[in-house]
């Protein structure tokens, strides 16, 4: 019985650490272009946002702290990635009111890679929806 | 100190995870009870493996070392690694790593197993994983294999996938972080297979003609294909050599078998040679699931910002440097 336990703890263990995100090679390298150290948050109005497959880009009016505006450009992933997390072209129209973490261009431009998305009422755009009944997703029902 | 002893005592039970994972046997899963309906064929009577098709899986494509010839996931394996993939999609934000090349809410991986619960997708050799390399290969591969240069004085620098000319193949054939579709269109002479990573539209001649000469290659070589039974057999050589899969170039030679084995799965089984590279063929076996909607372009080029981006702030830090050593 013990060793049973002690198989499944060991088991689960080794799984763990097995299942870290591969190595698999995105289409360009995050390296080269985004610096891992310099986290931002951004808050700001939707001005676009590009569906170009590998890389969607939303465009970002943000407000400075002496009135003025910055258009930001914020990098996301695939559009066949986001429609299956049931967010289509409809989801984050201009004028949306939205704060974007992620890592900022390593030369201190205003583009940055997004790694969350907050909407205005707190929602966070990604989290949840894949695997958990969004209709486009054909793993949903598994 | 104590992250010392931590990290002792979780190698330590890795260590012997490893080993009584090796010992333990787990049976194949039984076939589902469910009825699924049978394949359908097209109007001149082939089967019909049209449509989008969904490749999505975690199944590593070489298995763990520790699991020797185990060929199958136990139940508690599966939860625990279906469980912590979706932990890695659908976690709070605050488990977003710094430096992971994309955001998890971004990417694509899928987040099961394939429902065969195999340990890996190779199925041949018996262990999974991909055989020894020749020395010419390994001489070709170099350091950390698909090589991708730290050099961007200019775009030439850069990767054939960053600067949008291919995703290679068998590259675009298997599981990677995103854009896991492909597409398969018939006629009764022709069949065309379309990756979504990287716009590739091989187009394949099913009428028996020739191979083309050795001297004609390309970047996705040159395919033939026919049917055997229900399988449609396609065979490619004649890449061009300027890209490199795992330290193989001109000599590879891919073989993929797709069998529609009913309505809702597509399996392809891949054969990779290349005897100058590997010491013996290596063979993956990958299902496929029907998906809705058609594959969205991959306008590379159109959108290729990143390269634009990466370049300038390569030329950034040059100026900065230069700068800094005037002072």
């Amino acid at each position: 019985m013990r060793t049973n336990r002690l198989r499944n703890v060991c088991a689960v263990l080794l799984l763990a650490m097995a299942s870290a995100p591969a190595a698999v090679r995105a289409h360009h390298s995050f390296a080269a272009e985004f610096d891992a150290n310099q986290p931002i948050t951004l808050k700001g109005t939707v001005v676009r946002m590009d569906w170009i497959n590998p890389h969607s880009w939303i465009h970002l009016d943000v407000k400075n702290s002496d009135g003025t505006v910055t258009r930001w450009m914020i990098e996301g992933g695939t559009p066949n990635t986001l429609v299956r997390r049931g967010f289509t072209k409809a989801s984050l129209q201009p004028g949306t009111e939205i704060t974007v973490e992620g890592f900022r261009a390593k030369n201190g431009a205003n583009r940055a890679n997004g790694a969350d998305l907050i909407l205005p009422d707190g929602r966070r755009l990604f989290m949840g929806s894949s695997g958990t009944g969004s209709p486009r997703d054909p793993e949903a029902g598994k | 100190m104590r992250t010392r002893i931590l990290w002792a005592v979780v190698m330590a039970t890795a260590g012997l995870a490893s080993t009584l994972l090796a010992q333990a046997p787990a049976p194949a899963p039984k076939a589902s009870a469910q009825a699924v309906a049978p394949a359908p064929r097209t109007p001149w009577g082939h089967p019909d493996l049209q449509g989008t098709w969904d490749y999505r899986t975690i199944t590593p494509l070489e298995r763990p070392k520790e699991f020797g010839t185990r060929e199958f996931y136990t139940d508690d394996e599966v939860k625990a690694l279906e469980s912590g993939a979706g932990r890695r999609m659908d976690g709070p934000p605050e488990e977003v790593r710094p430096g992971l090349t994309h955001a998890q809410y971004w990417t694509d991986p899928g987040r099961f197993l394939t429902d065969s619960r195999r340990t890996s997708l190779i199925v041949d050799p018996p262990d999974g994983r991909i055989p020894a390399m020749t020395k010419e290969g390994e001489a070709r591969r170099g350091p950390g294999g698909q090589p991708r240069s730290n050099v961007n004085a200019s775009w030439l620098d850069r990767g054939n996938q960053e600067r949008c000319i291919t995703y290679g193949l068998p590259s675009a054939s298997l599981p990677t972080l995103y854009n896991n579709n492909i597409q398969i269109v018939q006629t009764p002479d022709t069949a065309v297979i379309v990756h979504e990573m990287i716009h590739e539209a091989r187009v394949v001649p099913l009428d028996g003609r020739p191979r083309l000469s050795k001297a004609i290659t390309g970047w996705i070589g040159s395919s033939r294909g026919w049917w055997e039974g229900d399988t449609l057999v396609v065979e490619t050589t004649n890449f061009n050599g300027k890209n490199n899969y795992r330290g193989s170039t001109t000599g590879l030679r891919l073989t993929e078998r797709y069998t529609r084995v009913n309505r809702d799965r597509l399996e392809m089984r891949l054969t990779v040679e290349d005897p100058t590279t590997w010491e013996k063929p290596w063979t993956v076996l990958l299902p496929m699931r029907p998906t809705e909607g058609e594959l969205i372009e991959y306008a590379c080029h159109e959108g290729n910002l990143s390269m634009f981006n990466l370049l300038e702030v390569a030329r950034d830090a040059e100026k900065a440097a230069a700068t800094e050593g005037g002072k």
